[in-house]
């Protein structure tokens, strides 16, 4: 009570101080949570792909999903060699090619169930309903992720319009922050039957629908080294690309790593803006209470008592900085996501570790750029502190 | 039979003011001073004359100057203190002395019974029993009824009234006050006079007042003269 009496003494300055603490708080939780969902879609990319090997057409230009057409006997060449314990053909498309793609893009799968033989270790569970089996075969029926089903406002036993055809809702999956929440899932023969809409005249009559995929997902033998197994494929199989794990982890890993060092390259810049108006802000207020500084220092005030009360000061300055900031920046996200809900586009996930870290941050930054001025103002001499005017 | 300790007994105390590396200014030129418990002083002189760098010695806001000399010593309720540490010498200043200036010095943000209490605190009290006690001492000075009041609220009077509650608010066994009636009108410079006596009668609270002002002088046991820095030989009572 006592401390923020003292701090509204100085209404305008310590108002401005924490608007500049929250600016950069704000940056920080809003930038921070940017960080947070792409490195969850990028986690839930790599402990998908761990321990498997994505095939795709050599003319192939996405990472980490086919989407160029190719035949369906590649899958079955694949099986043959030493090594696969699986491999599960599929096709994989654009929901929706005008979306916005940023912060996951939208995609139709199709596979048939259990063609990973038990061997897929990503689990994707229904929240309600079921997944397609592979009796669906020959059906149009599909499951929505999370994101997906709220963007379609559809719940089960709906029908939904899907590039032009109309499926039954018989599923919808439990949220995994990654990219099967904007992902739905039919049965292979419904995906091509639309991916072959979409393809040009001459594939179209190259490869009939029923032999048309876009990637083979290959699960090696337990003790094959991926790798290894990758360059086997490309030596065997003409015209194919492979994707590992390890190349995954090692692609995207280096990009969300600049990404990320951006991001909150930006924020910490911010927040030392923050720091420096609470050094001024202290330093000021140090200046225009040297005398009552001088007034503690003689009546008994150590200067241990006077560094802390000053830090503390700053402290609280840096900590109401910082829940403002949290609060805005909770504000932004929630009112982001939402607005991005209906194109599916969700691009922050606002931990609770990002929120107590925010405001730990803020409150210590308050603390140490208080450090100096306190330190100065316990040095004063407390006869000269006294005579000052 | 051996003289009773003094509460305050300081010698050769020196004090010289380096103002430039050509131009210094010796505002104490080897003081001896003892002052007995119980005693009102008055320590007058003109301006220059190195009063009060004499009292921030003897409040141990400075610390006499070493070398050129028998070597200083100051001693207060018989504890040796010439070559205490600074945070010991906050520690005692907190404990034993209880200051008074010209000018009040109350902390503006904080109410009366805070600034009281603030004394209390800095001694090593709890918050809530330095604020009973800082109510309590408003009491002594008739302020009970203004403890919630900043000293922007309160007259010139009364600000000098709580700077004495809160320089006695922690019973020290010291009270140095400089000029404490310096900016009062002379009402309010009786009042605070007489509450300086009444502290010293009552309770045998022992006083040193630096003054310029001659009534206040005669309002003491005791006058010090001092000169040129030095106490002024055959003026030490009156």
């Amino acid at each position: 009570m006592r401390l923020l009496r003292q701090l509204s003494r100085r209404k305008l300055r310590t108002t401005l101080t924490i608007l500049g603490i929250t600016i950069g708080i704000w940056a920080l939780v809003v930038f921070s949570s940017m960080a947070n969902k792409i490195n969850s879609l990028v986690a839930g990319g790599s402990e998908y792909f761990a321990g498997k090997i994505l095939v795709s057409d050599a003319s192939n230009l996405a990472l980490g999903i086919g989407l160029a057409p190719m035949k369906i006997d590649v899958a079955d060449q694949i099986r043959d060699l030493d090594g696969v314990a699986a491999a599960a053909a599929e096709v994989q498309m654009i929901f929706d090619p005008t979306a916005n793609a940023f912060g996951g893009a939208q995609t139709i799968v199709g596979t048939v169930a259990g063609s990973d033989n038990g061997h897929e270790t990503f689990e994707i569970r229904a929240a309600q309903g079921r997944l397609p089996t592979a009796a669906d075969e020959g059906s149009m029926v599909i499951a929505l992720g999370s994101d997906m089903a709220r963007q379609q406002s559809a719940g089960i036993g709906d029908t939904i319009e899907v590039r032009g055809e109309r499926f039954e809702v018989v599923g919808i999956l439990e949220p995994t922050l990654t990219t099967p929440d904007t992902s739905v899932f039919v049965p292979l023969s419904a995906a091509q039957l639309l991916f072959h809409k979409i393809l040009p005249a001459p594939v179209q009559d190259a490869i009939p629908a029923d032999q048309l995929i876009s990637q083979v997902v290959v699960y090696p033998d337990p003790g094959t080294d991926p790798a290894a197994l990758a360059a086997l494929i490309k030596e065997r199989v003409k015209n194919v690309k492979t994707l590992t794990g390890a190349e995954f982890d090692k692609q995207i890993g280096s990009a969300t790593a600049i990404f990320n060092a951006i991001i909150i390259g930006v924020a910490v810049i911010s927040l030392v803006v923050g720091g420096l108006s609470v050094i001024n802000t202290m330093a000021m207020s140090v200046a225009e209470r040297t005398r009552e500084i001088g007034i503690k220092r003689a009546i008994g005030g150590s200067r241990r008592r006077i560094i802390r009360e000053l830090v503390t000061e700053a402290a609280v300055i840096g900590f109401i900085g910082g829940i403002i900031g949290l609060v805005l920046g909770a504000i932004v996200v929630v009112f982001a996501n939402e607005a991005g809900r209906s194109s599916g586009t969700i691009l922050f996930d606002l931990t609770p570790g990002t929120a107590i870290f925010a405001v730990a941050f803020s409150t210590i930054l308050g603390m140490v750029a208080g450090v100096i001025p306190a330190w100065s103002a316990a040095r004063l001499d407390p006869v000269e502190a006294l005579r000052y005017e | 039979m051996e003289a009773a300790t003094a509460l305050l007994e300081g010698r050769n105390l020196r004090k010289t003011y380096r103002l430039s590396r050509r131009n210094q200014v010796k505002a104490l030129r080897g003081v001896q001073i003892r002052i007995e418990p119980g005693e009102m002083v008055a320590l007058m002189g003109p301006s220059g004359s190195g009063k009060s760098t004499l009292m921030h010695i003897l409040g141990l806001l400075h610390s006499p100057d070493e070398g050129d000399g028998p070597p200083a010593e100051l001693s207060i309720a018989g504890v040796d203190v010439t070559s205490m540490s600074e945070g010991t010498r906050t520690r005692m200043r907190a404990d034993t002395m209880g200051f008074v200036f010209q000018s009040y010095n109350l902390v503006p943000t904080l109410t009366a019974a805070e600034n009281v209490a603030l004394a209390g605190e800095y001694a090593g009290t709890g918050r809530r029993e330095a604020m009973s006690a800082a109510s309590e001492a408003l009491g002594w000075v008739g302020l009970e009824e203004r403890a919630g009041h900043r000293p922007m609220e309160l007259s010139g009077g009364e600000q000098q009234r709580v700077a004495i509650a809160r320089s006695l608010v922690n019973k020290p066994k010291l009270l140095l006050a400089d000029e404490p009636t310096g900016n009062l009108d002379s009402g309010h410079s009786q009042e605070v006079l007489a509450l300086l006596r009444r502290f010293n009668t009552e309770r045998g609270q022992t006083l040193l007042l630096v003054t310029h002002d001659a009534e206040v002088g005669a309002f003491c046991d005791r006058i010090i003269h001092m000169r040129d820095g030095l106490i002024q030989d055959g003026a030490a009572s009156s």
